[in-house]
């Protein structure tokens, strides 16, 4: 049978099917406006789009731009990343760049937006009343609309009776002597635990806050490795005594449908440190955004935000990932009720971005990788 | 007879110059611009590094990263050579039960990213995982088996990028000429010194290749080696990109990386120097496979099965039983299914023309042309994270020309998706390359100057005469650059447009979030998606020899 020369047949079949799935891609853009799709024609200048820049990536958050699209038929459109990509492709865009809005989970990384100038203040009355003045930046170019707590997860044995204020569960207890090789924490390179020392510098001062970190890398069951649910994991596995997480992870964990997760949080307990008569309060960290610098919708971005305030999102919000409501007056979700009812640091969470390289070259200095 | 008559020459012979200036051909040109396209974000990555940076990484854990990474990198190596040139020779030169199969299947791993076998690696053996727990509940102390480690990562990595030595080295035991074997049985050597003293030597070019591409995936590995807590050069980048927030400290740790990936390409070509691997035969005879006796063939069946359990199908069933306790949003995977497809396509066919160019123009200077591969191959060893930085400058100016234009939406999109485009090529320019090289080198250089000395161009010989003989390496390097585009992270989170996801980003973004059974549904998606190439491209390999039915 004469060989048939495939390879150039190959190649253009590819080539066609290449050319379609591109055009197609192009031409059935979502993002493309429609003529005559909406109801009303929206004002010169504003397209009826709110481009969101966000690094967050719930599924649940779906609901949020849905919700948003049919109070007021602006079309959101998203683009989600970790947050330092996002911001240098911000940066790198410049002043053509299409962010209306920027949603981050922490502090930390909207304190970097707001450094590299990515952001625009914004007076709002809506927003300055719904959301206190610690979980704001002061000149209103990022807001606080969820908020998470750091706390520590004991196995049964080990956790502090809960009413007992002289031994109550405060952060300096991962240093302390009892639980040596007893701690398990991640690696220092995640943002939750750079906030969280740029807290307790901020505290405590650096002398006390880098002695701290040495004691707990002395104390630490085994090399920092995994994220928060590993941590808890290795708590309930008997790993170790004491874990160092996000609340909403162990939240996460006991209403899970899996069984093996919820067998997992009965099998440790969620403490919130700090809360003894004297003791500052367990610090607490924020989801949140603000009005990009040069946003072409401006307008929508700000009713975006003051939509987030809103009861409706905010119930949205937390049910997404079993974060508190930050808003005055906003009830957490009915499942949540039992764990929110705690004394929160008032430490401004703008700090947690301001110490942030100071305390990344703590973590290298102590050794915790 | 007619007197032949023997003069004096009128002027003393001049002697020909020893070398004529030519003025490079359009191909070689061609092949330059190729190269410098490749390597336009790493110019940017060394301008970044210029530029003075607030906070830097001390010198000793800079010390560390660089030592664990070059642990890392050499462990990679050694063992991805050993079991894909192992079995790739298992596989071309002997029968045994289930040989036919495992030919195509063990290349098929490369549809798995390696982050995929670290997430499933690292639940299956963490302290809250189904084998330390069962261990524990026999009485074992099963703290010794800590997959987060260096050692873990090396056996991760090594298992994840065997396939690269695997098919290249096959391709080169495929094509060896039978005739220098005989000729080594004949001389007395058994098949186990034929293999040593002559198949193995003559196949080095190609194992060599396939091992530095392995390498090279290890150095700009971040998915993988982050999840399981190992400090290499590459973390250390991403490190100081995020955490102090300094493009000009991580553009510093990526030259580093560069160095080491230059040196690499160096002591590699310094392997090959001066050895000509040319067989003079021009006979191609079929390959005679040695019948293994019972107890030998079916441990090389043990050896091939366990490769492929461990490489791909233990990590795929442990995802796929995590993705069953999780609901999926199918019509976001469909989406993002396409937009991998299309992507990848797309790259596969641009990247390979231009590598082909790139090996052509090198060739095509009598004698070889170094310079082009070389700088085009240093793409490929820079973090993704880095070349997406580096690509940044570019991106900048033409998102700002765009802006100027009063981009429409549908724009926007063409502009972002030719920077990603412009991205993979950038990177895995490498990829297409050295396959492509270690296939060319199968052309003698008398197969050339025949073909010069009978008339044919430059261009003409390259087209009936190596392409044909290289038709087999072609295939490799279209199959790495397809299924390495899909599996593609970094430049494909930064330069993305709106409303765009892939099917890697959504398994990173839900490991991201520890969400495991979700990061499941598209992680097993991605590898359903790239298998399918995989075969059919393994397997046309397989018939690749010349003069095969």
């Amino acid at each position: 049978m004469p060989a048939v020369r495939l390879r150039p047949i190959l190649m253009a079949v590819l080539g066609v099917v290449l050319g379609a799935v591109l055009g197609a891609l192009v031409a059935c853009d979502r993002n493309a406006p429609s003529s005559g799709d909406e109801a009303s024609r929206p004002p010169p200048g504003e397209a009826g789009v709110l481009n969101l820049y966000t690094a967050r990536h719930y599924d649940a958050d779906r609901a949020l731009y849905d919700g948003f699209q049919r109070a007021t038929g602006v079309r959101v459109r998203t683009l989600d990343g970790a947050p330092d990509l996002l911001i240098e492709r911000m940066k790198a865009e410049g002043a053509q760049s299409p962010a209306d809005v920027v949603l981050m989970a922490d502090a930390g990384a909207l304190w970097r937006a707001q450094q590299a100038d990515l952001l625009q203040p914004v007076r709002s009355a809506v927003l300055d009343r719904r959301i206190p003045a610690t979980l704001r930046d002061p000149e209103g170019r990022w807001f606080g609309f969820a908020r998470r707590a750091r706390v520590l997860v004991y196995d049964r044995a080990s956790a502090p009776a809960p009413d007992a204020d002289a031994d109550a569960a405060a952060y300096a207890d991962l240093a302390d002597p009892r639980y040596r090789g007893q701690v398990c924490v991640r690696s220092s390179d995640n943002i939750y635990n750079l906030s969280t020392l740029a807290a307790l510098i901020e505290r405590w001062g650096p002398e006390r806050a880098e002695r701290w970190a040495r004691g707990v890398v002395v104390n630490m069951a085994r090399p920092p490795q995994g994220g928060d649910l590993d941590q808890i994991k290795a708590v309930a596995a008997g790993a170790c005594k004491v874990a160092l997480v996000n609340s909403y992870y162990w939240i996460r964990l006991a209403r899970s449908a899996e069984a093996a997760d919820r067998a997992a949080a009965a099998r440790t307990v969620m403490v919130f440190p700090e809360q003894a008569q004297g003791a500052p309060g367990t610090l607490v960290n924020i989801s949140g955004g603000g009005v990009a610098r040069h946003a072409p919708n401006r307008a929508n971005a700000v009713a975006f935000l003051e939509y987030l305030a809103s009861d409706a999102a905010q119930a949205i919000l937390a049910e997404a990932n079993n974060e508190f409501p930050a808003a005055e007056g906003a009830n957490a979700p009915e499942a949540l009720r039992g764990y929110a009812d705690f004394r929160a640091d008032p430490l401004p969470v703008a700090v947690y971005g301001r110490r942030q390289a100071e305390a990344q070259a703590m973590f290298d200095r102590a050794g915790w990788r | 007879m007619t007197a032949i008559e023997v003069r004096a020459p009128a002027a003393p012979l001049a002697m020909p110059p020893a070398w004529t200036p030519r003025a490079p051909s359009l191909l070689q040109a061609g092949a330059i611009a190729a190269a410098l396209l490749a390597i336009a974000p790493l110019v940017a990555v060394v301008v970044l590094a210029l530029r003075p940076a607030e906070a830097t990484i001390s010198a000793g854990l800079l010390a560390r990263y660089a030592a664990d990474t070059a642990a890392l990198a050499a462990a990679v190596g050694v063992g991805s050579a050993a079991l894909g040139a192992g079995a790739a020779w298992l596989v071309v030169m002997h029968r045994f039960p289930g040989r036919s199969v495992f030919e195509w299947a063990l290349a098929l791993p490369l549809a798995a990213p390696a982050y995929a076998l670290a997430y499933a690696y690292a639940d299956l053996f963490d302290v809250a995982g189904p084998i330390q727990t069962a261990l524990r509940g026999a009485g074992l102390d099963a703290s010794f088996l800590q997959v987060r480690s260096l050692p873990g990562a090396a056996l991760i990595l090594t298992t994840a990028l065997y396939p690269y030595v695997y098919l290249t080295a096959r391709a080169a035991f495929l094509n060896q000429s039978v005739c220098a074997l005989e000729a080594a049985r004949t001389l007395g050597c058994t098949a186990g010194e034929a293999f040593r003293r002559v198949a193995l030597p003559l196949a080095r070019p190609a194992i060599a290749a396939g091992a530095a591409l392995a390498v090279m995936e290890t150095l700009a590995d971040y998915g993988a080696v982050a999840h399981l807590g190992v400090g290499t050069l590459t973390t250390g980048v991403v490190r100081a990109f995020a955490s102090y927030g300094s493009v000009e400290a991580a553009a510093r740790l990526s030259l580093a990386l560069l160095g080491a990936a230059a040196l690499l390409l160096w002591v590699e070509r310094l392997g090959r120097a001066g050895e000509v691997y040319a067989t003079s035969s021009a006979r191609w005879r079929a390959l005679a496979r040695v019948p293994l006796s019972r107890p030998a063939g079916w441990a090389a069946t043990a050896f091939c099965a366990g490769l492929l359990v461990a490489a791909l199908l233990l990590p795929a069933a442990w995802l796929a039983y995590k993705a069953l306790s999780a609901s999926p949003d199918l019509p976001r995977l469909v989406r993002a299914a396409a937009a991998s497809l299309g992507l990848a396509g797309a790259a596969c066919v641009i990247t390979t023309a231009l590598a082909l160019v790139i090996a052509f123009g090198s060739r095509a200077r009598l004698g070889g042309w170094a310079l082009p591969a070389r700088l085009a191959s240093l793409g490929y060893a820079a973090p993704g994270v880095v070349i997406a930085v580096g690509l940044l400058g570019p991106a900048t100016l033409i998102w700002r020309a765009e802006g100027a234009l009063g981009g429409a939406p549908a724009l926007g999109v063409v502009v972002a998706l030719g920077l990603l485009l412009y991205a993979y090529t950038a990177r895995l320019t490498a990829a297409a390359l050295e396959p492509l090289d270690a296939g060319l080198a199968r052309v003698t250089p008398s197969m050339e100057r025949a073909a010069r000395m009978l008339g044919e161009s430059e261009a003409g010989t390259l087209r009936r005469i190596h392409a044909p003989l290289a038709r087999g390496a072609l295939w490799t390097a279209a199959l790495l650059v397809f299924v390495d585009v899909l599996k593609e992270l970094p430049a494909t989170l930064i330069l993305r447009p709106f409303d765009f996801d892939t099917l890697a980003i959504l398994a990173a973004n839900y490991a991201a979030d520890e969400r495991l059974g979700q990061a499941a549904w598209p992680a097993l998606m991605l590898v359903a998606l790239a298998i399918g190439p995989m075969v059919v491209l393994s397997r046309r390999i397989g018939r690749s020899r010349p003069g095969a039915p």
